[in-house]
């Protein structure tokens, strides 16, 4: 069990297991019983999930940087859809000739005139490849940002508003024409991923499942990370960062290198939602977007490991649920819930749940992880 | 087209109703007897007619025959035998000769010109606005005619230039006779019309130079061409170089005005939308996402008091041209009640806390921007600009609009005013004691909550001008703040927080060099360029550029 | 200028001619100041003497307009401490404490202590480190001279603020520093914990360096040995507590005013 080390409570295992089962269960319902059965979880039920499941990794990614090191970033959309744009250029090459235009270049590149593939698109037919970029892109913007950042001690809401003008930014270059990237429309009718047809109620199961490997071995990582010397000085950066500095350690190197990890899993993240979502469009970078994210880590819980799954859901549930019964509301209970969450509850539901837990179940304060648990589920159900 | 048509037809009703219901102008009276003449009879009598039609300046010339051009003149005859020429308009027929409306009871013919006679009528028209009595009527009339080069018009131009008094119609009537010239002069006078030129810095004329220095050059290169010839073009040649680099370099100078207008208007326009946010982030240390909403607050207010002023004293009327001046307090009132709302119900809870007071303001904004949509619907509303507002000045050849004339004193205005407030009066200086240190000053017997309340509804008042002064140079909607928020939070970051004049500087700055970039870069790519160069800037002056001295910052 | 008075015994560090200005302010004029190995140093001076500010520049946080400050190495060498960023001067044997205790709230006492251990501090480094048995003793020993080792398992965040103090000094001393900068240690501490903290910065004398900047004149009374007296950036008299004490211009400059704010 030399594995599941990291969990130092039990109440993190059983999140983790719970994770697992339903990242195998769901796509099991899916594939293997009949539309009729009660148990059936449809294709666009697993295909919406998926997403959930993409939204709660770049939560997590985020909570890295807020809830631990306490570098409250704006921009975490930037990196996300920056993995989506570089998995997206494999997508767009695997259209092939069966675009609109009936051309080996995607049908933007047509319609702009392009006479030929630009340069930097060629490797993208190598799934490999695209991967690597899916990783490298977000990574090498966080280095470079970062390291401006921090090296000039750029911290708190400063940074957070740097990374907003960021991302924006990095916006208005998207929605450019010229900037090889779809423009305004950004990549969408993708046909085959990895030879296989994008459609297909497999393919979309298997991309659940990558989805949920990816948000169990996130989980695991920021759990292992946290029991080591560095996630204990992230959190110290956190609670005083000149006191860290004057212990001999180089915050700014810390915190660049949870940066660009940071980054990176985002990237991930994104890379997995653009097949999921069937298009990427430069408004995931929007300044709004990254604010997105922010809430739902907030509302899960800041700086602990299961709150920004919970929250990203959890949100994300309520905003379909009711753009579906109550358009106009949507916006307005989102803002008031955010509203009360900072206010009332700063450190989420995980934060409220545990002080309930530890004020009225069990007065004398310790880890009882089958009765926390409840207390989890009767909260978040 | 079609809405040309329409504003054609406006200004040809105004004239008409006004002409018609009183008296016929005496100077219109024979104006409009001769159009009939031309109208209703041919031959001499209407050659005649035309001729002397060309004596007369009459505005309702223009307004017939662009009328009988389009097909919108008949004739008809009355029951006792008389001929009428009438004028079709959406409001009816009205007669010509009298201005009066009229019911034709006959047979309706419509009436067109022949081509000749059209022809005719044009350059009349043309030379019509030559006499107007409106100065800028005649400069734009004889710049048209300039630029056609017509020869049959160089005499015509020659012998009106020396009865113009007004310097700049002069001026104006010199440059197109100049143009007139360079083709339809002889040598001497296309010499001297290029230096002439040159002298007067005519950028229309700059195009026509060009022409000439491409035909000179074939000239001096064409072989067959007689060595006199060949003299002539290399001193018209010369010349018209040193008249281009003469056009060249005040265009430039003109340019750089523009420039520096534009980025004073600019920044101007920063500086409104980020200078309450320095207050409430420099001052307070409260990042207030829901700027942007105040913002908007400010612009749904002036189209509110707008709707107001037009339903009680009617749209165009002399008080109504005044709403904007109510406008602008009830802004900032209405702005900043939404912001004492705003502290009392969120904020208070979150002092010294700013990333949190940066979320919860988030989730304001979001709330704000729905309940707007939901009270005046998702699209832009119209704010239309008061008169005095919308025309524009020239001054060495920069124009410069009213509306952003008018923003860049209000900025000053702003300034001063909080300069004033912050320095001169007992809450400035709660203010300023309050933010340098919060208990010290409460223990001193300073009302903090006090201080703070007021201080925000300020911030967001300022908010509410910005946005009303939006108004009038963009759109009102409810994201209209959100365009800005970015660009205030740079400004507040740039300027050094806690400090307005650094926030006031570095709009400037950034109003500056964002305009001087876009000619260069695109408006995108030189957003983009200046939103990178702060993000390098603050490599070198982390603080900005009046960092912030206080030591509780530091950690 | 003051002649230098441990030229002839070993120094640990020198500060030569130190000027620093903000917008125009001398906060540091002209300044010596010599430290001896295994000195216990203390400085006392009015508000805005500039103790702070060269605490800020011996630790890297601000750099000097002119004058040198060096760090003697026990090899003979000499390190230039005014190029270098915090992290690096206190990985020379530096360590600070500041005014208000600076510790990690939401770690246990134990971690506190743990990460402030001089060793393992790059990224990678930090990333596998395992504790060692050696590592633990150390840090059980650190505890004991504090005080705190029942409260080791409790979170920094619920200690009393002298207990937040002393394992601030305890996270100095785990550093195993050669200098420890100390910025007013009695603060908000009770009779008992200050005279306790006195008896341990004594302890250390001989084996450490010690400058302490310190406002309490009770407590400066109890440690004293060699005091400086900063004014407007400037050293203005340095001895022993009673020939400074006695002192007309320190008299004037500091004492009188601490008298005139006891009356206030």
């Amino acid at each position: 069990m030399g594995v599941l080390k990291p969990f130092e409570k039990r109440s993190e295992l059983a999140v983790f297991l719970l994770l697992a089962a339903v990242v195998i269960v769901l796509p099991c319902l899916n594939g293997m019983t009949g539309e009729e059965s009660g148990w059936h979880v449809s294709n666009f039920k697993l295909g919406v999930w998926g997403k959930y499941l993409c939204f709660a990794v770049v939560a997590m990614s985020l909570n890295m940087l807020w809830g631990y090191t306490g570098l409250l970033c704006l921009g975490q959309c930037l990196f996300f859809a920056l993995g989506g744009y570089a998995f997206g250029m494999y997508l767009m090459l695997m259209i092939g000739d069966l675009g609109a235009y009936k051309s080996e270049l995607p049908d933007f590149m047509v319609f702009l005139g392009y006479e030929q593939l630009p340069t930097h698109w060629k490797p993208f037919y190598s799934p490999w490849f695209a991967i690597l970029m899916v990783m490298v892109v977000p990574g090498l913007v966080a280095f470079i940002f970062g390291f401006l950042a921090f090296r000039s001690r750029i911290k708190g809401v400063y940074f957070s508003i740097l990374t907003q003008a960021l991302t924006y930014a990095a916006a208005l270059l998207f929605f450019r024409n010229d900037t090889t990237f779809g423009g305004n429309n950004g990549f969408t009718d993708f046909k085959f991923i990895l030879g296989a047809d994008i459609r297909e109620p497999s393919t979309g199961r298997w991309l659940f499942v990558a989805s949920g490997i990816l948000l169990l071995t996130v989980y695991w990582f920021i759990a292992w990370l946290l029991t080591t010397k560095f996630g204990k000085v992230q959190e110290a950066i956190r609670d005083s960062e000149n006191r860290v500095r004057f212990s001999g350690y180089s915050t700014t190197h810390f915190k660049l290198f949870i940066f660009v990890v940071s980054a990176i899993i985002a990237g991930l993240a994104g890379a997995l939602y653009v097949p999921q979502a069937g298009i990427i469009n430069p408004g995931e970078m929007w300044p709004t977007k990254g604010l997105d994210i922010v809430v739902w880590v907030a509302v899960g819980g800041r700086g602990t490991k299961a709150g920004p799954i919970i929250g990203a859901v959890l949100v994300n549930l309520l905003k379909s649920y009711t753009t579906r019964e109550f358009p106009e509301y949507w916006l307005l209970i989102l803002g008031c819930l955010f509203v009360l969450v900072v206010i009332f509850m700063p450190d989420g539901i995980v934060g409220l749940c545990k002080r309930t837990w530890v004020r009225f179940v069990r007065p004398k304060a310790g880890s009882g992880p089958a009765a926390e648990e409840k207390a989890l589920a009767t909260e978040s159900s | 087209m079609s809405r040309f048509a329409a504003l054609f037809w406006l200004f040809a009703v105004t004239i008409l109703s006004v002409v018609g219901s009183t008296v016929v102008r005496a100077d219109e009276s024979e104006a409009r007897r001769l159009l009939t003449e031309v109208i209703l009879y041919d031959g001499e009598r209407q050659d005649v007619a035309v001729e002397a039609l060309g004596e007369e300046g009459a505005e309702i010339i223009k307004v017939v025959v662009e009328a009988w051009r389009v097909g919108e003149v008949s004739t008809t005859t009355r029951a006792e035998g008389e001929e009428l020429a009438l004028l079709k308009t959406p409001e009816g027929w009205f007669n010509i000769l009298t201005g009066d409306e009229e019911v034709p009871s006959g047979e309706v013919t419509i009436n067109r010109p022949s081509r000749k006679l059209r022809k005719t009528l044009k350059q009349l028209v043309d030379l019509l606005d030559l006499s107007s009595s409106d100065p800028a009527e005649r400069i734009a009339a004889v710049e048209k005619l300039g630029l056609r080069q017509k020869a049959e018009y160089v005499e015509l131009l020659r012998e009106r230039v020396t009865k113009q008094t007004d310097p700049k119609v002069q001026r104006a009537f010199e440059e197109a006779l100049s143009i007139s010239l360079l083709v339809n002069g002889t040598v001497e006078e296309r010499l001297q019309a290029v230096k002439d030129l040159g002298e007067l810095k005519s950028f229309p004329a700059r195009d026509f130079i060009d022409v000439l220095v491409a035909e000179n050059e074939a000239v001096i290169a064409d072989d067959a061409a007689a060595e006199e010839d060949k003299e002539a073009a290399k001193d018209l040649l010369a010349a018209a170089v040193s008249a281009k680099e003469k056009i060249d370099s005040r265009q430039k100078a003109v340019e750089v005005a523009g420039t520096i207008f534009r980025g004073l208007s600019l920044g101007s326009v920063l500086l409104l939308v980020s200078y309450g946010l320095a207050i409430t982030f420099g001052l307070m240390g409260v990042i207030n996402m829901a700027h942007g909403e105040f913002i908007a607050i400010g612009g749904y207010t002036v189209y509110l008091v707008q709707g107001y002023f037009a339903q009680t004293f009617g749209e165009g009327t002399a008080a109504y041209e005044w709403y904007f001046a109510v406008a602008l307090p009830a802004a900032f009132l209405v702005a900043a009640f939404f912001g004492v709302v705003l502290e009392r119900g969120v904020i208070q809870f979150l002092y010294r806390r700013p990333l949190e007071s940066l979320l919860a303001t988030w989730g304001v904004s979001m709330i704000i921007q729905q309940l707007i949509r939901m009270k005046f619907g998702a699209a832009n509303v119209a704010v239309s600009s008061p008169q005095w507002l919308s025309g524009s000045v020239e001054m060495g050849g920069v124009t410069m609009t009213n509306n952003r004339l008018f923003v860049i004193g209000f900025a000053l205005f702003v300034i001063v005013a909080t300069w004033l407030l912050l320095t001169k009066t007992n809450w400035g200086l709660h203010v300023r004691a309050t933010m340098q240190n919060r208990q010290m000053a409460s223990s001193l017997g300073v009302r903090s909550t006090r201080v703070n309340m007021m201080t925000f509804a300020f911030g967001s008042g300022l908010a509410g001008l910005a946005g009303a002064f939006l108004s009038q140079i963009g759109n009102v909607g409810p994201s209209m703040g959100q365009t800005y928020i970015v660009d205030s939070f740079m400004v507040v970051v740039v300027g050094g927080v806690g400090s307005l004049l650094g926030a006031a500087l570095s709009s400037l700055g950034i109003g500056m060099i964002d305009q001087t970039l876009q000619p260069i870069l695109g408006p995108v790519m030189g957003k983009i360029s200046v939103l990178l160069g702060i993000i390098l800037f603050l490599q070198f002056k982390p603080g900005g550029l009046f960092p912030s001295k206080s030591r509780s910052l530091d950690d | 200028m003051n002649p230098p008075v441990y030229r002839d015994t070993d120094l640990v560090l020198s500060a030569e001619s130190v000027t620093k200005s903000f917008d125009g302010f001398k906060a540091i004029n002209d300044l010596n100041f010599y430290l001896g190995e295994g000195e216990l140093r203390t400085v006392i001076g009015p508000n805005g003497a500039g103790k702070s500010t060269f605490m800020d520049l011996i630790t890297g946080r601000t750099r000097p307009d002119e004058g040198t400050i060096v760090m003697h190495q026990a090899d003979g060498h000499d390190i230039d401490l005014t190029r270098l960023q915090e992290y690096q001067v206190n990985r020379l044997g530096i360590s600070r404490k500041f005014q208000t205790p600076s510790v990690y709230g939401n770690h246990t006492v134990f971690d506190n202590l743990l990460l402030s251990l001089n060793r393992s501090r790059g990224v990678m480094k930090s990333l596998f480190y395992k504790m060692t048995a050696g590592d633990r003793e150390e840090i059980e020993e650190v505890l004991e001279t504090i005080r705190l080792a029942d409260r080791k398992d409790d979170e920094a965040g619920f200690l009393s603020h002298g207990q937040k103090q002393w394992l601030e000094i305890g996270m100095l001393l785990a550093q195993k520093p050669r200098i420890l900068l100390v910025d007013e240690p009695a603060a908000g501490m009770s009779d008992e914990e200050t005279e306790r903290t006195g008896e341990l910065l004594l302890s250390l004398e001989g084996k450490q360096s010690i400058v302490v900047v310190e406002h309490d004149m009770e407590f400066i009374r109890q440690i004293a040995r060699r005091v400086t007296v900063l004014h407007q950036g400037h050293v203005l008299k340095e001895g022993s507590f009673e020939s400074v004490s006695k002192d007309p211009k320190v008299i004037e400059v500091y004492l009188g005013r601490q008298k005139h704010d006891d009356a206030a």
